[in-house]
């Protein structure tokens, strides 16, 4: 199957091989939350929502008194997939997105600064269409923001990959399914530190480093776009209050 | 913040501390007294009416892989409603007909009482209120979701997801499920050698000549539709569509479901410290009418907006 288009050099949703898919994000949809957001990559519809820091409600799970304790929650809705048929939580992918997340959120919260608290992170996927777990770190980096939890850096993330010879940025679920190599990369943006690598299937070691350079790329962007965000809001919050 | 202080007035409640206080942690301490010193003004703390219900916005077809869907917003309360259409063998008793299978999830985003390890409470309970609603109120002639006389049929799975709980959690997500049947097309279909029934795309249809078992893609026609409204009665007073605060406060809640036709669909009143009277019965179905009637206005301006895309 012809992913790029030999002739017009266009992939199947017409974008060219280093376009992302459209980005939108709203932050504060859930008011029930300390903070939320929700992120769209193109047909990928997220929300995240945090919770805290507020007590850690399991004592056992507490490792130490200096820091405090990071949980996320990954689900799926029912009707978010193609197919109905799956359990939304408890699955294993569902389990290991759910700890990729968490660790990836957990190198950029400075939790010694909230010691014998808890922080939930809990993130619900509405639509999937590829990328759910990239955006699922950029929805959570921005409900973390809104629920004003102190922050080293902002998380972005974003997958690419490599497609009829050719490095593709973004992949959506059809190309993302074709078999060919996935890379997602979680970086901390101006700090300019990876966090989060993840791939599959084989690639060459150089074909690997322009994939990935494409991806840090990917993430910068969004990190751009995830700032603007972050502005705009302010300015509202700033309006509110009558300043 | 304002930093007001609430002085001891008429309506009793705590005395002391309370006397001088910040209004939001008076709010936190003594929620009754300071519910009692508003309804003795007719009024809540959102400055609604007693007999006002919150802003309420459907919007249709925001999922857009499910066959119907909807996304219901009274005031704070968020509800998405999605319907998934499979194919199945209709059971002996009944050839003709299809089904309708309801779940009703609250995940940990909604809520502050909802964690992984402690799913909410009601959310079995209304799960269950939505699923007797929908099928006591013959909204769906399941007759319409036969698709081949006793080999195949249509079930319909309705999937409702909390994206918010801000009270009226039951009268929400009844009018999400409501809204999403209003938007639900029946996809075309056509049968394989071997029997299997399978979904044609529009797409597909037009390049291949597939032996289509239902000519057009349709929509269900509904009769009498449901509509509910949620009350919380606290002494004698009688406030319609509670936030999530008053829920907890208020002695008891009672929802009431009328149809279209003006027939009582559904009484619910779990219980509660609150004793229920005639004559307050029928004040709630005096409001229910009135909010029935607002609900259907806005009900068929989303679905004509969506008809106008």
């Amino acid at each position: 199957m012809e992913y790029v288009n030999p002739l017009t050099g266009l992939r199947i949703d017409g974008r060219r091989p280093t376009e992302m898919r459209h980005l939108k994000a709203q932050i504060g949809v859930v008011s029930k939350a300390d903070g939320s957001a929700l992120f769209e990559m193109g047909n990928t519809r997220v929300i995240a929502a945090v919770y805290g820091p507020r007590e850690v409600q399991n004592k056992g799970q507490q490792m130490n008194n200096t820091e405090a304790l990071v949980r996320c929650e990954y689900s799926m809705a029912n009707f978010s997939t193609g197919d109905r048929a799956r359990k939304p939580k408890g699955d294993r992918r569902s389990t290991e997105i759910s700890l990729v997340i968490r660790q990836t959120m957990e190198a950029c919260i400075l939790t010694k600064l909230m010691p014998r608290s808890q922080i939930d992170i809990f993130v619900q996927v509405l639509q999937a269409d590829g990328g759910t777990r990239s955006a699922c770190i950029n929805a959570a980096t921005l409900a973390l923001a809104d629920a004003g939890i102190p922050m080293r850096d902002i998380v972005t993330s974003c997958s690419a990959g490599y497609l009829c010879t050719m490095p593709l940025l973004d992949l959506n679920y059809a190309e993302d399914s074709a078999g060919g190599p996935d890379v997602t990369v979680g970086i901390l943006a101006k700090m300019d530190k990876v966090t989060l690598l993840q791939m599959d299937a084989k690639l060459p070691l150089d074909t690997f480093e322009t994939v990935m350079q494409l991806a840090i790329e990917g993430c910068k962007a969004i990190a751009q776009y995830i700032r603007e965000i972050m502005l705009q809001n302010t300015k509202q919050l700033e309006c509110r209050r009558g300043s | 913040m304002e930093t007001t202080q609430m002085t001891e007035g008429g309506g009793g409640g705590a005395t002391g501390i309370a006397a001088q206080m910040e209004v939001e942690a008076f709010r936190r301490l003594f929620p009754l007294p300071f519910y009692k010193r508003h309804l003795l003004e007719s009024v809540r703390p959102d400055a609604r009416a007693l007999d006002y219900a919150r802003d309420t916005t459907i919007s249709l077809g925001p999922v857009a892989s499910a066959d119907g869907s909807a996304l219901v917003k009274i005031g704070e309360t968020a509800m998405l409603a999605a319907i998934k259409l499979e194919v199945m063998t209709p059971s002996k008793e009944r050839p003709d007909e299809g089904s309708i299978v309801v779940e009703f999830y609250m995940p940990p985003i909604c809520s502050p009482m909802v964690r992984p390890g402690r799913p909410a409470e009601v959310a079995p309970v209304i799960s269950k209120q939505l699923l007797d609603v929908i099928r006591s109120s013959g909204m769906v002639n399941l007759k319409e979701l036969c698709l081949i006389s006793g080999k195949a049929s249509w079930i319909a799975y309705l999937d409702i997801y909390c994206l918010n709980a801000d009270g009226s959690l039951f009268d929400a997500a009844l009018l999400s499920a409501v809204a999403a049947f209003t938007h639900l097309q029946i996809p075309l279909v056509s049968v394989t050698e071997e029997g299997r029934v399978f979904t044609v795309s529009s797409e597909q249809e037009e390049k291949t000549k597939f032996e289509l078992v239902n000519k057009e893609k349709r929509k269900l026609s509904l009769s009498s539709i449901p509509f509910p409204l949620t009350c919380v009665i606290h002494e004698d007073y009688i406030l319609v569509d509670p936030t999530a605060e008053e829920e907890t406060v208020m002695e008891t809640s009672i929802t009431l479901v009328l149809d279209t036709l003006g027939n009582l669909v559904s009484i619910y009143k779990p219980g509660g410290v609150g004793l229920a009277s005639t004559e307050i019965m029928k004040e709630c179905i005096t409001r229910t009418k009135r909010r029935m009637q607002e609900l259907k206005t806005i009900l068929e301006e989303s679905v004509s907006v969506m008809e106008v895309d």
